[in-house]
């Protein structure tokens, strides 16, 4: 019964001076997790292959100090001891000991831990006054000769230390375990890996220097984490996440509060913290305790913009009201990560290089202090964008030590810029490797892949019942969810059903493929290209329903009562479906308004009237689809829905990548109908499984926005004299309506775009893990919301496909079965999942940012028309003013007051010029007085201003405006501008019929009203291509619409 | 500080390189001392205890104690002064003690056949020698067997063991380390043959939809400790049989 043999054994920790005896038992069967294994052991899971030349067994010290070159993939067959990881954990602490534990996870890399201290034979206990240092090092090596024994010698170990009387010690004891330095082995075993080398080297002289110097403090110490701990509960500290202010990096940060526990109930607001010295060595992102001044000390946020190079000239800028300020008296949890920067210029090296390599970096990322690091390669290093990694900041130094990783490549090159993002992104997206693709199913070159048939018997067949097709931009190659229509009979009922690519059925639990989906979470859109979160085999072939092929599929059927639009059934399972047509948007608008369709290929070897007849299918469904989706929209209209604004704008690529055009998207009312019905098949597959696993769903919430955060839309409001209500989103929804301006439709949408920021953004969530009033989706007002409905692209969704089958199975009582994941799985899970569309969310901003400045970089402002363009002021600062560019969809700074302290004055035909002269600000407007006399600038004002770039050498380049008329910009001629109108007011024009439709419940009416809207439609038809005028959603955000909209 | 131990790892070991159900090792001896009625040790792990019974005989100080239809059970439980790793200033009579003490009242008043011995009084006498964590249980344990001993009619072994939860996984007889994490401890004793719990104990929270899987850690604890408990007193019979054959 009792498997256990014991040895008893005497381990003294002299925490505070008591001697703790602890019982260690130790065993015969440790597994060694190696392929080559002799004995029979228990090996689960990751196992050493054993096709390697050599087993190598990094000693204690290289694993504290070298993780990091450990990390290459190209290492292979490294075991690591116990003996290391636990020194790892109670010496370098979590963050160091979390990324070895994932680096032994990892499926992609070779190595394993074997735990040689239970081991009966490979345990050797400490002696007494051993040195600790030595009996790690004891425990590796003789660890290291048990695993060699092991293996009956089958493989030779190479243990690997950076203790030179180790090497001498042990070197000749036995014959098939070898101990050698570490620089040694990558010399002789790694000859080629340029890269491990170059980074050992650099952490190996990080470590030297870090030893060699002791100078004077610069900054106070932190203190102690047990004082920090109780300060934080008695409130004397306050704990929170350190935020630079990207456009005052040096001065200003903020310390976001975390919860609402705090006890100081004057705290409403961040804690600011100014200046570089009270800042304490916290670095952006960090979580930070931080003692609050007093109030005499308070200081004010600064209003005026700056240009961002870093230059503070203190006192004289306006500051706000004073807000809590503080100091940071310690760190809690350092969150470093991945840094890309660049060196200085050759002359600057050289005035730096008087002690000793030391130089210091200029990160890109404007809220990462200067870093210090030790290279002999400054030279090779010039213009080259290089990733650095920081180890420590001493209270004597200025700057932190961080030592260099890799080169990215040469500083202004496309996909150095764009490697640069992914990297200050923390997003990984390494090719798939070998073994991932081994997994992939097969397929033929000369033959498709189909489906099996005793999969088909498990499935309802929709394949000759239902007709179905799919919706998605041009282009498309991942196609995720289908529609589909079925009217039965008597005509009273309408079936509606949508279909979703049943990956999570394809990709089988615990397999690698799995794991690096979950790794990437989500498919990554930048503006160029993206990153698939699954294999191209799956994402494109196997989980994509394309067009005439057999695909199985996560079906849910909605069963809708003919009159009403009410739900009557729900039927949600597996099926197999064939999709018939493969639509785009623009081809699905066209067949809505009546237009013809010879583009469809799916049509092309029919004769003339079986071709009418199936068109004329294809269109009443389309048709009967978009009066389902009206109908949903105002349902939650009325319950408080909000529609919001984003801007969006494509690059257009040509062959060579050279940009053509930035091309805004067209919004069409199919757009909307196809995201309705994903919305509501959401909403669904939430309430399904958060009825079957009330503690273990993973849904999707939009918390409530704070009432502060809308001032400023209130402010901007009022300076039009509208009246936004934010008490509710239901208010707030129709008061944005309300708030139209019939002159200036732009007006609208930025106070949208303002609502949108006011807002938190929406996140993933374990129901297990929120409390119940927690669960609303503000944005889209609704109780229950997750993502369920493209699989191939988020890993969230392949979650949820996963609890529905469970659920479903748990229905049918098949077998007892607990929900796949435990709630704080899945709350761990929901994190990952939130930070990488985080991560994807402002990559994907970047580079459309990065895009643009491309764009710009090659144009002379002064000479290129396509330079100046109309704007709209949207706020106002102490020294300029923020415009909107709706043409580019940029937004960006323009100065009222150059540096030299000039201000812009007007001459009679509404152009620019600077001239001596003050500034007044308002909070709706601001004036410029000079000799000339007094100008104004108001909010929504519409200017012209001229585009540029202002290029940067460690950073990204910025856009910067500046304005050359207060009159707006005409452009493009009228046509154009007419068709802008034309496009804004269509889709309000039929959203606003139909609620107003709605709220009288009056069907008839509504129906009546069709014919006349389709004429309006028809009139207002956008010039297809040449409009470069036009908004979109930020929806990806809110998922207010439609989410394959967002599809390259 | 305590944020830095790792209950159990990614593979599957605890801190002392146990497994998650295994058990501390149990080593105990009945009959120690000649005084008493009846008496034993126990170790479990690094865990000792000392348990001796007096009676049942008549009821001490006052009369009115005395109940009619049943014995009455006193119970006594202390540490020793180095029982723990910084000497203890008062070894029994504080509150944990007591506490302990009138656990181990109702655990055993629901074990024996008090209904026997009318009018009479049972004292069980436990010492803690050393302490690992699961104090309670090694002295039920303790006491289990002293009361066997004893002579005293019981209606199965009462097995005591505790249970705790860590990443979704029950660990079974929790030593020091990880009791002291402050995590949940499930103190459970159990009479094995029919399954009735004579008593429960949790500290710390815990979701309620885990208490079943950490219970039925506990309960197969207990089970294999009544396993070796019963071995313990057939190896002790069978020494004093051919003791006394002699």
């Amino acid at each position: 019964m009792l498997k256990t043999e014991k040895i008893l054994h005497l381990k003294s920790s002299r925490g505070r001076k008591v001697r703790v005896v602890r019982e260690h038992y130790l065993r015969e069967y440790v597994p060694c997790y190696s392929s080559l294994c002799q004995a029979d052991c228990n090996n689960g899971g990751k196992v050493l292959p054993g096709d390697v030349t050599h087993y190598v067994v990094p000693d204690v010290g290289v694993v504290q100090d070298f993780l990091e070159v450990l990390e290459f993939a190209e290492l292979r067959g490294i075991v690591f001891m116990q003996t290391a990881c636990q020194s790892v954990q109670q010496h370098r602490g979590r963050r160091l000991y979390n990324r070895l534990r994932s680096l032994v996870k990892d499926p992609r890399h070779d190595c394993v831990l074997f735990s040689n201290e239970f081991q009966l034979y490979s345990y050797c206990p400490r002696e007494r006054g051993e040195a600790l240092e030595k009996w790690h090092t004891r425990s590796v090596y003789h660890a290291a000769v048990w695993y060699y024994n092991h293996l009956a010698g089958l493989k030779p170990i190479v243990m690997i230390t950076e203790d030179r009387e180790a090497i001498e010690e042990y070197s000749s004891l036995n014959s098939g375990v070898y101990v050698i330095s570490t620089q040694e082995y990558l010399e002789s075993f790694w000859p080629d890996l340029q890269a491990a080398h170059e980074l050992y080297a650099s952490i190996a002289q990080a470590l030297r220097e870090k030893g060699s110097e002791v100078r004077e403090r610069e900054y106070a110490e932190h203190l102690p984490s047990d004082i920090l701990e109780a300060g934080i509960k008695s409130g004397r500290y306050i704990q929170g996440v350190l935020n630079v202010n990207k456009h005052r990096a040096q001065a200003e940060a903020f310390v976001r509060i975390e919860g609402s526990s705090n006890k100081n109930a004057e705290l409403n607001s961040d804690v600011l913290v100014f200046g570089g010295k009270l800042r304490n060595r916290a670095v952006h992102g960090d979580v930070v305790a931080v003692e609050l001044l007093s109030r005499a000390e308070w200081r004010g946020r600064t209003m005026a913009l700056s240009d961002g190079e870093g230059e503070d000239r203190q006192g004289e800028e306006p500051q706000g009201q004073p807000m809590p300020t503080g100091r940071v008296v310690g760190i809690l949890q350092r969150n470093w990560r991945d840094y890309v920067v660049t060196f200085p210029p050759r002359e600057e090296i050289q005035s730096q290089s008087r002690n000793s390599q030391r130089i210091l970096v200029t990160p890109w990322d404007y809220r990462i202090p200067k870093i210090r690091i030790s290279t002999q390669q400054a030279e090779a290093l010039q213009d080259q964008r290089v990733v650095v990694r920081l180890d420590s900041w001493d209270s004597s130094s200025l700057f932190p030590n961080g030592h260099f990783v890799r080169v990215l490549g040469r500083v202004g090159q496309l996909e150095t810029e764009v490697a640069t993002i992914l990297v200050e992104n923390s997003i990984q997206v390494p090719p798939f490797s070998e073994a991932q693709l081994r997994e992939m199913p097969v397929i033929p070159t000369d033959s498709r892949w189909d489906v099996e048939p005793e999969q088909v018997l498990g499935r309802r067949d929709l394949r000759q019942t239902h007709l179905v097709f799919s919706v998605d931009p041009q282009g498309c190659e991942d196609v995720d969810d289908t529609l589909s229509l079925l009217k039965s009979g008597n005509s009273a009922w309408t079936c509606e059903i949508l279909d979703f690519s049943d990956t999570a059925g394809i990709t089988g639990r615990n397999t690698v493929r799995v794991e690096i989906s979950c790794l990437r979470a989500t498919t990554y859109y930048l503006a160029d290209r993206r990153y698939d979160m699954l294999p191209a085999v799956l994402s494109a072939d196997l989980c994509s329903l394309l067009g005439g092929v057999d695909r199985y599929a996560m079906s849910m059927l909605w069963e809708l009562d003919g009159q009403t639009l009410a739900v009557r059934r729900v039927w949600l399972g597996r099926t197999v479906i064939r999709s018939s047509y493969q639509l785009h948007y623009e081809l699905a608008q066209s067949l809505l308004d009546g237009g013809a369709a010879e583009e469809l290929p799916e049509l092309g070897g029919l004769g003339p009237p079986e071709r009418e007849e199936r068109l004329g299918e294809l269109r009443r469904a389309l048709e009967t689809l978009t009066h389902v989706a009206r109908h949903l929209r105002a349902q939650r209209d009325r319950g408080g829905a909000l529609e919001l604004e984003g801007v969006e704008v494509r690059a257009q690529l040509d062959e060579e990548r050279n940009i053509t055009a930035l091309v805004p998207r067209q919004p069409l009312e199919v757009h909307e109908t196809v995201a309705e019905c994903m919305i509501f098949a959401n909403h669904w597959a939430a309430k399904k499984i958060h009825e079957s696993f009330p503690h273990e769903a993973l849904l999707r919430h939009h918390p409530p926005p704070r009432q502060e955060y809308f001032a400023e839309l209130r402010e901007c409001a009022r300076a039009r004299g509208f009246t936004i209500d934010t008490q509710s989103n239901k208010a707030l929804a129709a008061s944005l309506d309300r708030a139209q301006d019939p002159r200036d439709s732009l007006v609208n949408k930025l106070l949208r775009m303002m609502a949108t920021q006011a807002m938190a953004n929406a996140q993933y969530f374990c129901t297990g893990a929120c409390p119940r009033d927690q669960h609303y989706h503000y944005g889209l007002a609704l109780e229950h919301y997750t993502h369920f409905t493209s699989p191939i692209r988020r890993y969230a969704d392949v979650i949820v496909h996963r609890l529905l089958t469970a659920a479903i199975q748990k229905e049918q009582g098949r077998e007892v079965s607990e929900s796949p994941c435990s709630n704080k799985e899945l709350q761990e899970l929901a994190q990952h999942i939130n930070n990488r569309n985080r991560a994807a969310q402002h990559a994907q901003k970047q580079s459309t940012e990065l895009f643009q400045c491309l764009y710009f970089r090659d144009k002379d402002p002064l000479t290129d028309e396509r330079c100046t363009a109309d704007g709209v002021i949207y706020a106002i600062r102490a020294n300029g003013v923020l415009v909107f560019v709706p043409r580019y969809g940029v937004r960006a700074a323009a100065y009222l007051r150059s540096r030299e302290g000039q201000v812009l004055s007007l001459r009679h035909d509404g152009s620019c010029e600077w001239q001596p002269g003050s500034l007044q600000r308002f909070p709706d407007r601001i004036c410029t007085s000079t000799a000339e006399g007094t100008h104004t600038f108001s909010l929504f004002d519409h200017v012209s201003v001229r585009i540029s770039v202002r290029p940067s050498r460690c950073h990204a380049d910025s856009l910067c405006l500046e304005v050359v008329s207060n009159r707006p910009h005409e452009s493009g001629g009228p046509e154009a501008r007419a068709g802008q109108r034309a496009a804004a007011g269509k889709a309000e024009l039929v959203q606003e019929v139909v609620r107003w439709a709605e709220e009288a419940s009056q069907l008839a009416e509504e129906q009546g009203r069709a014919p006349a809207l389709q004429g309006e439609e028809q009139e207002f038809q956008q010039s297809s291509g040449i409009t470069l005028y036009s908004l979109l959603q930020e929806i990806r955000e809110l998922a207010l619409l439609d989410p394959s909209a967002c599809q390259q | 500080n305590m944020a830095g131990l790792e209950l159990l790892s990614d593979q599957g070991y605890r801190l002392d390189g146990r497994k998650p159900s295994e058990l501390r090792k149990v080593q105990a001896r009945m009959g120690v001392f000649a005084q008493g009625d009846g008496s034993a040790y126990i170790e479990q792990g690094n865990t000792k205890a000392l348990a001796v019974v007096y009676g049942p005989h008549e009821v001490r100080g006052s009369r009115g104690k005395a109940l009619h239809d049943r014995a009455v059970i006193n119970c006594q439980f202390s540490m020793a002064t180095f029982s723990t790793a910084e000497r203890k200033r008062r070894p029994h009579g504080d509150r944990k003690s007591s506490e302990v003490s009138q656990h181990l009242k109702q655990t055993f008043e629901a074990a024996i056949l008090t209904q026997l011995y009318p009018r009479s009084q049972i004292d069980i006498y436990v010492k803690i020698l050393q302490s690992d964590g699961g104090n309670y249980s090694a002295s039920v344990n303790a006491a289990t067997l002293a009361v066997i001993d004893a002579g005293i009619p019981l209606r199965d072994y009462v097995c005591a063991c505790s249970a705790g939860f860590v990443e979704d996984t029950p660990l079974a007889d929790l030593c020091h380390a990880e009791e002291a994490g402050g995590g949940t401890v499930l103190s459970l004793a159990l009479l094995p043959q029919g399954g009735q719990i004579a008593l429960l104990q949790m500290d710390a929270r815990l979701h309620q939809d885990h208490l079943d899987t950490l219970m039925e850690a506990a309960m197969t604890a207990c089970r294999s400790l009544s396993t070796v408990l019963d071995r313990v007193v057939r190896e002790h019979l069978q020494e004093v049989t051919t003791l006394t054959a002699e």
